[in-house]
This record gives C-alpha cells, sequence and structure tokens, in this order.
C-alpha cells in the first residue's frame, strides 16, 4: 500500500465532486474514495506503480494530456475528470489495442465471469476493432505441477512479476521477449521453483495465470463462498473457500480481510484438500477382538468409551486418565476438552502440541512480562526501524509474518538482523535472510551462545539503557559480571559467530527506535528454550525496548492454535487464561466460575503421560488428533507405552500411526466442516466458519466430548458451539471480541519489576552458563528435520495440491559438500549412525551451511529411526530434531557387500 | 565458470556502479564473448554475483538482440530493420544476406560462420541500409558490397569496410 508521507491534506475535486485526501495519495485512489472507478490493469494496492497499462488515463485540468492515474499523486486544489468522451474514448483505445492480441476463449477461462478485461470491455464496449491482423498465439505452459498459464490471454501488466518480486520476494517470474511477444514464464524452460504462494494467480486482472488444481472444473458464478481461517499455521490467515455444490474448487484471499490482506503462503492457497483426502475416517470404529476395526454407531461407540472410562476410573481412580490434543483444535475444542477431562474424568493431566517448544516462549514472557502474548502487531512490524529474526526460518514457519518483515525492510526501510541457521542465498524461493543487514548464521544449533554473545555485546558496547541502569543497577550489574565470564572465543567455538557481527547486529538493535524480535523453532523447540527467550527478554530490558511503545518480543507459533491450547487450558501447567495451575487463587476461580471443585491430582506433560503408561499407571489415553507415535523418535518409546495401555480412544481425521493402535477411534470434523475460533501468533480470536459439510459421520471434537460427558452422567452441554465461546469469554481474559484485536497486549510493569528487582536471580546462573558443546562423530554432518514452507505438520501431506509441489522427502545439502561426498542431484546416499541408517536421495541447496543436511520434516519417516530424543529437564519439552549422521554415497558401498547380496538371492 | 577466469574483470565492473545489478549487461556481454552465447551456467552465476535470481538474467537476456541464448555463429550478422532502415531497403538487404548466406532470419550457416538476425535501430538512421557484425558496423550497404564483406570475413577473418567498433 502507498502510505502516505505526511498527514497534510489536500483537496481534490473528481468528477464535481470535491474531498480531502492525505498527501501522497494517488488519483486512482482518491477516485476511488470518492465512489469513482477508474479502470485500470496494472494499478494494484500491494504494489508500486508502475503505469505501464495506460488503462487508467484521466484529465487532470491544467495538463495537456491525459493521465495515468496510477501514477500521478494528488496535488492540493487539482480537478480530475474521469468521465468525460475524450478520457473514455482513449480507454477505449487501449481495450481495442489489448483485445487486437486476445483471444476469444472466455468460454473456457477461468477467469470468465471475474475478469477485468470482461468488466471493462463490457463497460466500454469496443465492439469494433481496426486490426485485421492475425493474432498471436502461445502455447499454453505448465509453470510446475499446479500452476498453468496462457499467455494469450496475458495483458502484459505485470502485476505477476511485481508482486512476486515486490511483495513475496522470490523474484520467480520473468517477463521474457518484447513488444507484443513478451511472455510471462520462469527461466528458461526450468520447472518453476518459487514460494507456490498462488500470489500471482490471485493478482492476475485476467485468467493469464490460473491454478491446476481446479482447472476447468467451475464456473466462478456457481461458487459458494465461506469466509474463515487457515487451519496450517500460527499466522492465521483469512481465506474464502469456494465450492460447488459439496466439492472443494479453490481458496482465496481478498485484499483488506484479514491479518495476512489478501495475501496467502502455498499451504493456504494449494493445501486446501488436506481433510478432503479420500482416507478419512467416516465413521466410529471399535476394534474387535481379531484386532481389526468395525464401524459402529455413534450411540455404540460413544456408550462404549463412557463406559470404559467409567470403569477405569473406578477400578484406578481419575488419574488412570489421561488427555492429549493437538494444537490445531479450535479453541471450543480445547475449552471443552480440558472441562471433561478436569471435571467429568477427574484428572488434570492434560497436554498439548504446544509441548513441542510454544510452551517455552510462553512460560519464559509470562515470567517476565506477565503476559505471553505478543506486546506487538504486524502493525509494529512494519513500523519498525529495527527487527531481529531469532531461529524462525519465518518465510518457511510463518510465511505471513514474513511479509509484514519483508515489507518492512523493503518499504519502510527497517534494519533487519537475522540470527538463523541458514545461509543467506538468493533463490527463486524466498529467503529473508537475504534482506537482512546483518545476518549472522548461527552453527551447530547454538542459538543459547548466539544470545549470550548479543547480551554481552549490549554490555560491553555500553548499549544497556540509562534509565534501565539507573532503576535496576543490581540486575544490570549481574548480567554484565555474568557475560564477562564468557569469552569471545567461547562463544565463536560454539556457535561460530565472530565479535564484531556480533556486536554490529547489537549495536543496530540497541539503537533502533521501535525494535522487534521474532523467536522461531529454532529456539523453541530446543533444549534450554524458556532460558534463551528469557535471556533474550534480558536483552530487551538492557536496551529499553521492553516496554517501549512499538518494540517487544514474539513468539512464532507453528502450528495454527498453539496460542489457543495455552488460553484454552489443554496444557500441562495452565489452566484457562491461562493461570497456573498451582496457584490456589486460579483453582478457586475456576472452582466458582464451573461450580465444582477441580481435581487435585498433578498435571502430567506428554512425556510424563507417556511414562506413565508404560509404568502402567496410566490405563487409559484420550488423544484428540495428535500423533505421538509419528512425533517423536522410536527411542521415545511411544508405541510401548501406548500398547501398555488398557484403552486408547484417538479422535482423529485419519488412522493414523497412532490412531491405528486404539481401540476406539472417533471420526472428527476438519476446520473447514466445522465452527468455532482461532487464536493467531499474533493473539487475534478469528471466526472459523463451515466451509463443507462433514466429511461422513465426522463431528466437531467439542460435541462428542459433550455428548460423552453426558453419558458419564455428567453433563457438559451447549446449545452449540457459540455457547462454547459465550462461556470462553466470560471466563478468559483477551476474548471479548472476535476479529483482529485493536491493542496489543501490555507489558505487565509489575511483573518486569518483580523480574529486575530479584526474580531473575533464580536462575540467572544456569541461563549464562553454556553448555560444553556436543561432541560430533567422527567426519559426520549435522542432520537437521526442518519444516517446509509447502507443508504443515503431517496433515498438509495429504493435501494433494502440496503433494505436486513437494511429494517426497529429499536430502538438502550444498554444493560443495555434494563434491565432497561425490554426488549430484538425485544421487542416493545412506545415513548412518549408532540408532540405524536410512537411504534417501539428494537436492541441493546452497542455503544450507557445511557439513549440515536438511530433511522435511513432514517425511521424516525413513530417517527417524536415526534421531534420539532429549527432554529438556525445566519444561520438559522434547527435543529431537538434529542428530549426527555420516553420509555415504550409495555406490561407494564397500567391495563385497554388493557380491553377497548377489549370492544370498540364488 | 567466469569467475574463475574474469574475477578482476568482474571486480572492476561491478566498481563501476553504485549498485552491483547495474554491471547486468556487461556481465552478460562477458558471458556472450565467452561462450559464444548465455548459457544457463552462466545465468546462474551471473544471478549469484548480482544477488538477482536467474528468471532476472533471463528476461534481461530476451530482451537484447545482441545477446543470445543458444550457441551462433562466429559473425552475427544484426540487420537494422526499423523505420529508417526500412525506408532505404532494409529488406532488400535481408534478401540479399539470406541468397549469399543460404539462411533464414535466425538461422546460423551450416559451417558455423554465420547467424543472421534481424533487430531494432542500432542508431545509426542516417546511413542505412546498415548492419552490425560482432562489435562493427557497415553503412550504405549495397548488394555488391554485402558480398564483398562476407567473402572478406569468410577469408581473413576481418573486413576493411567496417565503421567501428561504436559499441563496447
Ligand atoms: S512465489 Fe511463485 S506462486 Fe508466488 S507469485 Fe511468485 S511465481 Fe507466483
Ligand atoms: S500474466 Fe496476468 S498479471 Fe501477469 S502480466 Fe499477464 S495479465 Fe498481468
Ligand atoms: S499456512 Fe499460515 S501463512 Fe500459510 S495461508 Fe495458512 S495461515 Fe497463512
Ligand atoms: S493502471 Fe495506470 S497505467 Fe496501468
Ligand atoms: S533505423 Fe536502422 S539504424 Fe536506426
Amino acid at each position: 500500500m502507498t502510505m502516505p508521507q505526511t498527514q497534510k491534506t489536500l483537496t481534490v475535486t473528481i468528477d464535481g465532486i470535491r474531498t480531502q485526501v492525505p498527501d501522497g495519495t494517488l488519483v486512482i485512489e482518491a477516485a476511488r474514495r470518492v465512489g469513482v472507478m477508474v479502470p485500470h490493469f496494472c494499478y494494484h494496492p500491494k504494489l508500486k506503480p508502475d503505469a505501464n497499462c495506460r488503462m487508467c488515463l484521466v484529465e487532470i485540468e491544467k495538463i495537456p494530456k491525459l493521465q495515468t492515474s496510477c501514477s500521478t499523486r494528488v496535488a492540493d486544489g487539482m480537478v480530475v475528470r474521469s468521465s468525460v468522451p475524450h478520457v473514455e474514448a482513449a480507454r477505449k483505445s487501449v481495450l481495442e489495442l489489448l483485445l487486437g492480441n486476445h483471444p476469444l476463449d472466455c468460454p473456457v477461462c477461468d477467469q470468465g465471469g471475474r475478469c477485468d478485461l470482461q468488466d471493462f470491455s463490457h463497460e466500454y464496449t469496443p465492439t469494433v476493432s481496426r486490426f485485421k491482423e492475425l493474432k498471436r498465439v502461445f502455447p499454453k505452459q505448465y509453470l510446475g505441477s499446479v500452476i498453468e498459464t496462457q499467455m494469450n490471454r496475458c495483458v502484459s501488466c505485470m502485476r505477476c512479476v511485481r508482486y512476486c518480486d515486490e511483495v513475496m520476494d522470490a523474484k520467480a517470474l520473468a517477463a521474457v521477449g518484447r513488444g507484443t511477444l513478451t511472455q510471462i514464464t520462469h527461466w528458461s524452460g526450468n520447472e518453476l521453483e518459487c514460494d507456490m504462494c498462488g500470489g500471482c494467480i490471485q493478482i492476475c486482472p485476467v485468467g493469464a495465470i490460473t491454478s491446476r488444481l481446479s482447472m476447468y472444473d467451475y464456473r466462478p458464478w456457481m461458487l459458494k463462498r465461506t469466509e474463515t481461517i487457515c487451519s496450517f499455521c500460527g499466522d492465521g490467515c483469512q481465506i474464502t473457500v469456494q465450492r460447488k455444490d459439496d466439492q472443494l474448487i479453490e481458496v482465496n484471499s481478498a485484499l483488506g480481510a484479514g491479518r495476512n490482506n489478501g495475501d496467502l503462503c502455498a499451504r493456504g492457497y494449494f493445501g486446501y484438500h488436506a481433510g478432503a483426502h479420500p482416507d478419512r475416517v467416516q465413521h466410529p470404529l471399535i476394534r474387535q477382538p481379531d484386532g481389526s476395526f468395525a464401524a459402529v454407531t455413534w450411540e455404540d461407540a460413544l456408550e462404549h468409551v463412557a463406559r470404559k472410562l467409567l470403569t477405569l476410573k473406578s477400578a484406578y481412580g481419575s488419574d488412570a486418565i489421561a488427555g492429549l490434543m493437538t494444537a490445531r483444535c479450535t479453541n471450543e475444542d480445547m475449552y471443552v476438552f480440558q472441562k471433561f477431562m478436569r471435571l467429568v474424568v477427574g484428572t488434570n493431566q492434560i497436554d498439548s502440541s504446544a509441548r513441542y517448544g510454544y510452551v517455552n516462549g510462553v512460560r519464559a514472557l509470562r515470567r517476565v512480562q506477565g503476559t505471553h502474548r505478543w506486546t506487538v502487531r504486524y502493525e509494529d512490524v512494519l513500523q519498525a526501524d529495527g527487527i531481529m529474526l531469532i531461529g524462525t526460518n519465518v518465510h518457511e514457519t510463518n510465511p505471513i509474518t514474513a511479509l509484514q518483515v519483508k515489507q518492512a525492510v523493503k518499504r519502510n526501510g527497517a534494519t533487519l538482523m537475522t540470527l538463523e541457521s541458514l545461509l543467506p542465498v538468493r533463490s527463486t524461493v524466498s529467503n529473508i535472510t537475504t534482506l537482512s543487514r546483518h545476518h549472522l548464521t548461527v552453527r551447530n544449533g547454538r542459538f543459547d551462545a548466539a544470545i549470550v554473545g548479543l547480551l554481552k555485546a549490549v554490555c560491553e558496547l555500553q548499549l544497556v539503557n540509562a534509565e534501565v541502569a539507573e532503576r535496576a543497577p543490581e540486575f544490570v550489574q549481574t548480567i554484565q559480571a555474568k557475560v564477562a565470564g564468557v569469552s569471545w572465543q567461547t562463544i565463536h567455538e560454539q556457535s561460530g559467530l565472530l565479535q564484531r557481527d556480533v556486536e554490529a547486529a547489537a549495536r543496530a538493535y540497541g539503537q533502533s527506535r521501535r525494535a522487534v524480535t521474532l523467536v522461531g523453532q529454532d529456539v523453541l523447540r530446543a533444549v534450554g528454550g524458556e532460558a534463551m527467550v528469557t535471556n533474550l527478554l534480558d536483552v530487551q530490558i538492557l536496551t529499553g525496548h521492553l516496554q517501549r511503545e512499538g518494540s517487544g518480543l514474539g513468539c512464532l507459533a507453528e502450528e495454527n492454535n498453539e496460542q489457543g491450547a495455552i488460553e484454552m487450558g489443554v496444557t500441562a501447567e495452565y489452566l484457562p487464561g491461562p493461570s497456573p495451575l498451582d496457584e490456589t487463587g486460579s483453582t478457586a476461580a475456576f472452582a466458582q466460575a464451573w461450580g465444582q471443585a477441580l481435581p487435585t491430582g498433578a498435571s502430567a506433560t506428554l512425556m510424563h503421560v507417556l511414562r506413565r503408561a508404560k509404568a502402567g499407571d496410566v490405563k487409559a489415553l484420550f488423544i484428540v488428533g495428535e500423533n505421538p507415535v509419528a512425533s517423536l523418535p522410536p527411542d521415545a518409546a511411544v508405541t510401548d507405552a501406548l500398547d501398555a495401555l488398557d484403552f486408547l480412544v484417538c479422535q482423529e481425521l485419519f488412522l493414523t500411526e497412532t490412531a491405528k493402535r486404539a481401540h476406539v477411534v472417533l471420526p472428527a470434523c476438519s476446520a473447514m466442516e466445522k465452527d468455532g475460533t482461532f487464536t493467531n501468533t499474533e493473539g487475534h480470536v478469528q471466526p472459523v466458519r463451515q466451509a463443507v459439510e462433514p466429511v461422513g459421520e465426522s463431528r466437531p471434537d467439542w460435541e462428542m466430548f459433550s455428548a460423552l460427558s453426558v453419558l458419564m452422567e455428567h453433563p457438559i452441554e451447549y446449545g452449540d458451539v457459540k455457547d462454547v465461546f459465550k462461556e470462553i469469554r466470560r471466563i478468559i481474559p483477551g476474548y471479548g471480541l472476535l476479529g483482529p484485536a485493536s491493542t496489543p497486549q501490555p507489558v505487565n510493569a509489575d511483573v518486569v519489576a518483580r523480574y529486575v528487582d530479584g526474580g531473575f536471580k533464580e536462575d540467572v546462573d544456569r541461563r549464562y552458563t553454556l553448555n560444553q558443546p556436543t561432541p560430533e562423530s567422527q567426519g559426520g554432518m549435522t542432520l537437521k528435520l526442518l519444516q517446509s514452507v509447502y507443508h504443515s505438520g503431517k496433515y498438509s501431506t495429504r493435501a494433494k495440491g502440496l503433494m505436486e509441489v513437494q511429494g517426497e522427502g529429499l536430502l538438502q545439502i550444498n554444493a560443495s559438500e555434494a563434491t565432497r561426498l561425490g554426488v549430484k542431484e538425485g544421487d542416493a546416499v545412506c545415513l548412518s549412525n549408532e540408532h540405524g541408517r536410512a537411504t534417501v536421495s539428494v537436492t541441493l541447496n546452497d542455503r544450507v551451511p557445511d557439513a549440515v543436511a536438511w530433511f522435511p520434516e513432514h517425511f521424516d519417516e525413513p530417517v527417524r529411526p536415526l534421531f534420539s530424543l532429549t527432554v529438556d529437564p525445566q519444561t520438559h519439552v522434547p527435543v529431537w530434531k538434529t542428530t549426527h549422521v555420516t553420509i555415504t554415497n550409495v555406490n561407494d558401498r564397500p567391495a563385497g557387500e554388493g557380491e553377497i547380496h548377489d549370492v544370498m538371492s540364488f | 565458470m567466469l569467475r574463475a577466469k574474469y574475477q578482476n574483470v568482474i571486480d572492476d565492473l561491478l566498481s563501476r556502479y553504485p549498485v552491483k545489478q547495474s554491471a547486468l549487461l556487461p556481465l552478460l556481454n562477458l558471458a556472450q564473448k565467452e561462450e559464444g552465447y548465455v548459457s544457463q551456467a552462466a545465468m546462474k552465476e551471473i544471478a549469484g554475483i548480482l544477488d538477482l535470481t536467474p528468471p532476472q538474467v533471463f528476461e534481461t537476456v530476451t530482451f537484447y538482440t545482441m545477446l543470445s541464448l543458444k550457441p551462433i555463429g562466429k559473425f552475427h550478422v544484426q540487420v537494422c530493420r526499423s523505420l529508417m532502415c526500412a525506408l532505404v531497403g532494409a529488406d532488400n538487404l535481408l534478401g540479399w544476406l539470406q541468397k549469399h548466406l543460404g539462411i533464414g532470419v535466425g538461422q546460423t550457416t551450416q559451417d558455423k560462420m554465420f547467424t543472421l538476425s534481424a533487430v531494432e535501430c542500432l542508431g545509426s538512421c542516417g546511413t542505412g541500409p546498415m548492419f552490425q557484425i560482432n562489435d562493427d558496423y557497415y553503412e550504405r550497404l549495397t548488394e555488391e558490397k554485402v558480398g564483398r564483406i562476407l567473402e572478406d570475413l569468410r577469408q581473413t577473418g576481418d573486413c576493411a569496410m567496417k565503421s567501428g567498433p561504436f559499441l563496447l
């Protein structure tokens, strides 16, 4: 969007209507404000003016020639005419020129019915053409597996190319050739490699770039639309789901709507079929004596579950039952689940996938600043002059948050500092670190050392805020003393960072006026994650940024409703709120709100639950949408724990590795099949709306808990999902309003005071002591499981569009490692370590550092045996996505191995 | 690999511009001279040097007729076909060339000596019809001159009738 530079207002008259606009407003935007729609192709509010299509010509008094309103800024007293005959004649000529080369394929064009060229042609009716020449003919082209181009339809407005460059920063599209023969393509016949955000499809004013997922399946006016929220990541984009009858046709997004303001990522745009996969569980299933599943009625299934739970409860007590839930569920599902577990079952043993790391950030934030929510919003990111990303891979994990950072840097000139474990190599898949002024490649995942380095630089370079030094001398002096005890040499040895680079980044950060820090999975999903976030908050306090307007720190939620999982009370240490479970005040408050005393038994985290199950202390497990068998490495022995259970219920969309072991599987609705709310990473509570009918007999999760509570003679009933939300709104702060919250959560000054006045001492020694580096195995490489921009967990691997884009796991290494190993793109390599071995194919990616190999976590099955689990001693976060391996070219197999195989096959 | 061979030249080119992306055309020119065309590998390498993406380099190559995406002959005959030259017989010139070389526009002779292209105005409008061969201009052309030029180039690799180079 073109930001008006100052607040000066100017007067302009458009078609006789006088209005006031801020200085810097474009004439076309001023016209829109007074309801004058100037036809245009190349203009788009997200893009810089290009004025290449000449469609938006208007007459401006005192300027002899017609002007392009998309590139002319309003001047005070300007008089503009848009609907006078010679302006319309000019537009007619532009259309005549465009149509001179446009095919007559509206009847088969997916854009037909919502095409700007159709609409303007209709309005300006250039029915006769003076052109008799043959039209240009381009063959249709597939730009990769999900995008099609029909360049005969292109009006050369360059919106797609500019969007891909200016907004996505992928720069994957090229305008090839010149004149009428210009066409949009990737490069030199190569298959399109890019972020696959679908933005070029959405922004094309005609049908020149379209999605292959729904080609020719529909006419736009047949589609029924539902506004809902994407369920793939914490950014919580607003999407418009479009269907024909009950067939999902496409997803798109509207400019101005939602936090994403019309932008999406590959998962949001191409991933909508995930819930429509044919493998969905259609009916309730009960395991038979012979081990198979039989489909049963809802009554039978629910009665069976209720009876089993009651029996086990009376035989072994409430704490023989525990629950696990995925952070993909709606707030309503989560809220009712924890209420069911606490009040009906009578246990506090509930945990969610926020345990995989998000909880680390939450605990640190609550402790230091009093609120776990972001104290900044996207708007603050856009206005920040300093942005620091730490271990985020944000362009892959939270692509829309990444867009805000891109805009802040590219449009508004913010200084970007990145501490990431990737190299700033540009390719046609965007890479946020290429925009960085201070990029620091953190080696060996040692973000703890990198963060201590930042603190050391802040102290040594006198970047400590004077007021803070005066207000909290002990805090400041303690930290100064701590960092003085860590040498730059140590920091370098552990993280690979050099003193001068860390200092440059710290200086830039300390000197920013509005500084936003975003923290990602490399920090949150690591052992010591809580301490690292706490230390980052120390950086904030020392530099005076913590309580400064427009500055703040946010933890990125990977799953769409991790924020909700914390706030709805499905994470071990928290009741709804989140209120700490171990605080008498909060348990009393909930007892009063719910009219029943809360269970007094201890809570249990995911790893506790599994351990207790294996030991036979937990007899029944209620798992909602979680898949611990596939989410943890073999040495977590999840299957042993599950097999030791008397009773396992899974509420699931699919028969996952975990659900396959269940005694009862209850079919749940996907997020597209139900109503509710999600809370995004920034803390906005957004409405989820049913877009399609539930598949088979599946039901929303909360309904099943409610039905079970009735059968267990302890009813928790709601008229409908809105009643659940009403209760949530009454009980949980921050749920008053649906949709974007008007202000971010403030820092709680009392909590900060408590922290700097002594609270910090509790663990300051531990936080500022760097662990010894983990010894690397001889000649080994670090193997790291990583999220891909095309996928989200395992759920997205059910989406046919995303599987077209990325359908298998390939080992990513850089070109020099490949040369060293003597392998090339597509070659098979063998990975091995003390835990096992795996054979995978190689692909080259130059943003992978030396001695490191990446593997997409969504396809981790073949490599999972190579990993082993470490559990964070403080927060019980299971950490396992990094390991050390030896990589060998399979062709370099020791001589003899192949022969033995041959002999044996005879 | 351009960098291996021309690191100094590249450094010098980059030092001439406040924004390194401005060195795109000189680098493409270098690549074209080196291999006789701009290969995919060269586009990738140049993109890497200038912090561009290959598609951005590719679109630039396709805009300029003096850059080629496939190998061309030793002599690149670029005939101006814009208005001024057209008025004084650019089409005849193309006809003579096609007759003498036995190839059409966009083609290369069997012996890999000549490639024929039709291009837009070369800024020599007062002296048309004209063409550019590699870096040299040949102006006020007649069929007889064309024959001699081609013959000279074929025999000696050079021709005294050139007026140039103007573009370097
Ligand atoms: S990243 Fe890919 S899908 Fe997105 S605008 Fe660019 S080319 Fe299109
Ligand atoms: S493909 Fe569409 S957006 Fe791109 S230049 Fe052509 S008409 Fe414009
Ligand atoms: S996955 Fe995240 S960024 Fe992508 S569309 Fe969905 S919510 Fe938006
Ligand atoms: S919209 Fe103004 S020139 Fe294209
Ligand atoms: S028209 Fe031929 S050189 Fe200008």
